[in-house]
């Protein structure tokens, strides 16, 4: 990654009225990471395609027995698969899934994560003892073993796919929350806010959480790759998402099954993923890099 | 040191218990049987099946029953293999998903360690970056797209190794290389990340003060503090090689025990699932524990806290 930068020097009158908030510095220390704008604009393009690709491409149930797996063409940037589906469409359909099942899953990871981690932090003392000592012990449990029993037993429906996942991966997120949490918790602003007789939860979610976003973001994108990675695992063992829906994952799978013959049933949906999967990275970092307050300053 | 790891010991055996007794329950309330999915049985058989495996008894009952077979090691017999127990399949199959196991963390250890050191010793020149973009691809391709990726180009186009399979020492090649990869791109950033924090370090300074050689000083002082952040990752990360087995011998069809597990959940083995689970969570709670100890070894600091 490039070195955290400096916000300029030279400070202009503009500079001084707007004044330099978190959200200003770090906006234009995200600006000026190269890696970072580029995944970030991948991803847009990527997310822009995915949404509103499908009502211009070739609709990707559209079979073509007669043209078979053909390689990429003109008609078919990306070639067809072995029923003659356009492959450029069914990755963007496959797309929606996987990006689908990102955001969904690491919301419900987001809300459990962050209410788990901050009442452990703001309650603090024997509380958070107990329920810390719980997230160390799941840390050790084989998580992945339980989503691949859950979906196998309980039929492979997507919105469980959301909360297993989703179940799976608040565990760092609770940590990282309890521990701003518990670093803002003696602030003058909690004691004012304490002092005007306040209720806890509206303490927590008003006045700490908007104080801890920076970190709760910065890990936030780098949920969103883990979770699709489990998704298209998942999908790849044919227990995560069914037909006729298809994800990223169960293209990988399909391609990785007829590559013998037609490389580009793989490569393109697994290029398309990693391309994807680096993006979502690069802009983690960059975040991490652009609102670590820590490190900005040495 | 002593009363912590027995302590951390003592820890154990509830969270095996509570691993066991939810799988337990969760397979068993799952719909359908093990003998649902067969082609129609009749009543008769069904019954006298189910007689046979004991399921014709109350839930509680079977539990107790099975939890006491447990503590004398025995795993009961598959509902799937015929005359086959779930500890013969396990003896069968574990030792091939030990040693693709065992090859790819060394495989990862070696080529993570070599990368994030190189990197964190020339920083910012462009070993580091070719090491850190290295590390950013292994971590960004996953190894159910690198594994086919890999059989295309060395087994398909270049003939030069076998698609799939478990014979020679030759078929070891591409699953391990598969497997350790991603995790030699994490094992390289936190090398990497760990080499730099103890590379500025005060004493760090004092070796070569003293004259020390470069070598010297990378491999004797800094390494063992360096290498703290990979130490802790191996827990994770030795989970992470046990469930990715499951899809590396998918792809490359080795019969090893990630594969049965996939299996035998799909038909619905009760016995040889719960059996395999219990055996992987032993295995990654201990390894845990052990990662743990050698972590408070390494460095003494963690003991007060």
């Amino acid at each position: 990654m490039s070195p955290a930068t400096f916000p300029s020097a030279v400070v202009t009158p503009e500079q001084i009225e707007t004044g330099n908030s978190l959200w200003h510095d770090a906006w234009s220390r995200l600006r000026k990471n190269r890696l970072a704008v580029c995944g970030g604009a991948t991803l847009l393009v990527l997310a822009l395609l995915c949404s509103f690709g499908p009502f211009f491409a070739q609709s990707y149930q559209d079979q073509n027995l007669d043209l078979g797996a053909a390689g990429p063409s003109a008609t078919h940037w990306l070639g067809t698969d072995t029923l003659g589906r356009d492959l450029f469409s069914r990755i963007l359909f496959g797309g929606r899934i996987s990006m689908m099942v990102g955001l969904v899953a690491t919301f419900v990871a987001l809300a459990i994560g962050v209410t788990y981690g901050a009442v452990a932090g703001f309650f603090g003392g024997k509380i958070d003892a107990v329920m810390m000592r719980i997230v160390d012990i799941m840390y050790a449990l084989p998580f992945t073993i339980f989503v691949i029993l859950l979906m196998v037993f309980f039929g492979r429906n997507i919105f469980l796919l959301f909360f297993a996942i989703g179940a799976v991966e608040w565990l760092t997120m609770a940590r990282i929350v309890r521990g701003q949490i518990i670093s803002i918790k003696k602030m003058e602003y909690i004691e004012a806010a304490r002092a005007l007789g306040l209720g806890k939860r509206r303490i927590i979610f008003r006045h700490m959480i908007p104080n801890i976003l920076g970190p709760i973001i910065v890990y936030t994108t780098l949920t969103i790759p883990a979770v699709m990675l489990l998704e298209a695992f998942l999908s790849f063992l044919g227990l995560g998402v069914q037909p006729p829906m298809s994800s990223w994952g169960v293209l990988i799978k399909d391609g990785a099954e007829k590559m013998e013959e037609f490389w580009w049933l793989l490569v393109f949906p697994g290029g398309v993923f990693s391309l994807t999967l680096f993006s979502l990275n690069f802009l983690g970092d960059g975040l991490r890099d652009a609102l670590d307050v820590r490190s900005s300053k040495d | 040191m002593l009363r912590f790891t027995f302590r951390r010991l003592l820890q154990i055996i509830p969270v095996l218990w509570i691993i066991i007794t939810a799988t337990f329950f969760m397979i068993r309330f799952v719909p359908g049987g093990p003998f649902t999915a067969e082609k129609a049985v009749t009543p008769e058989i069904l019954r006298n099946l189910e007689a046979h495996y004991g399921l014709n008894k109350p839930l509680y009952q079977q539990y107790f029953d099975y939890m006491g077979s447990l503590l004398r090691g025995d795993l009961g017999p598959s509902f799937k293999y015929p005359n086959r127990t779930v500890n013969e399949i396990i003896g069968d199959k574990l030792p091939t998903s030990l040693e693709l196991g065992f090859i790819s963390l060394a495989v990862a250890l070696t080529i993570g360690i070599t990368l994030g050191t190189l990197a964190a010793v020339k920083r910012n020149s462009w070993l580091d970056y070719v090491c850190s973009s290295t590390a950013m691809i292994g971590i960004c391709v996953p190894t159910f797209v690198l594994g086919p990726l890999l059989v295309l180009t060395f087994a398909i186009h270049f003939q030069w190794l076998n698609a799939s399979g478990w014979y020679g020492p030759t078929d070891r090649i591409l699953p391990c290389l598969t497997l350790g990869c991603v995790y030699a791109a994490y094992i390289a950033r936190l090398t990497r990340g760990g080499m730099l924090e103890v590379l500025n370090q005060d004493y760090i300074r004092t070796a070569r003060a003293k004259g020390a050689s470069e070598a010297r000083v990378v491999f004797k002082h800094a390494l063992r503090g360096g290498l703290l952040p990979v130490v802790s990752f191996l827990g994770p990360g030795i989970a992470g090689i046990l469930t990715g087995s499951f899809v590396i011998e998918t792809i490359f069809q080795i019969p090893g025990l990630g594969r049965e597990f996939v299996n035998s959940a799909f038909n619905r083995d009760y016995t040889l699932v719960l059996g395999t689970v219990i055996l992987y969570a032993s295995l990654i709670v201990i390894l845990n524990l052990v990662v743990d100890i050698v972590q408070i070894w390494l460095n003494p600091k963690l003991k007060f806290e």
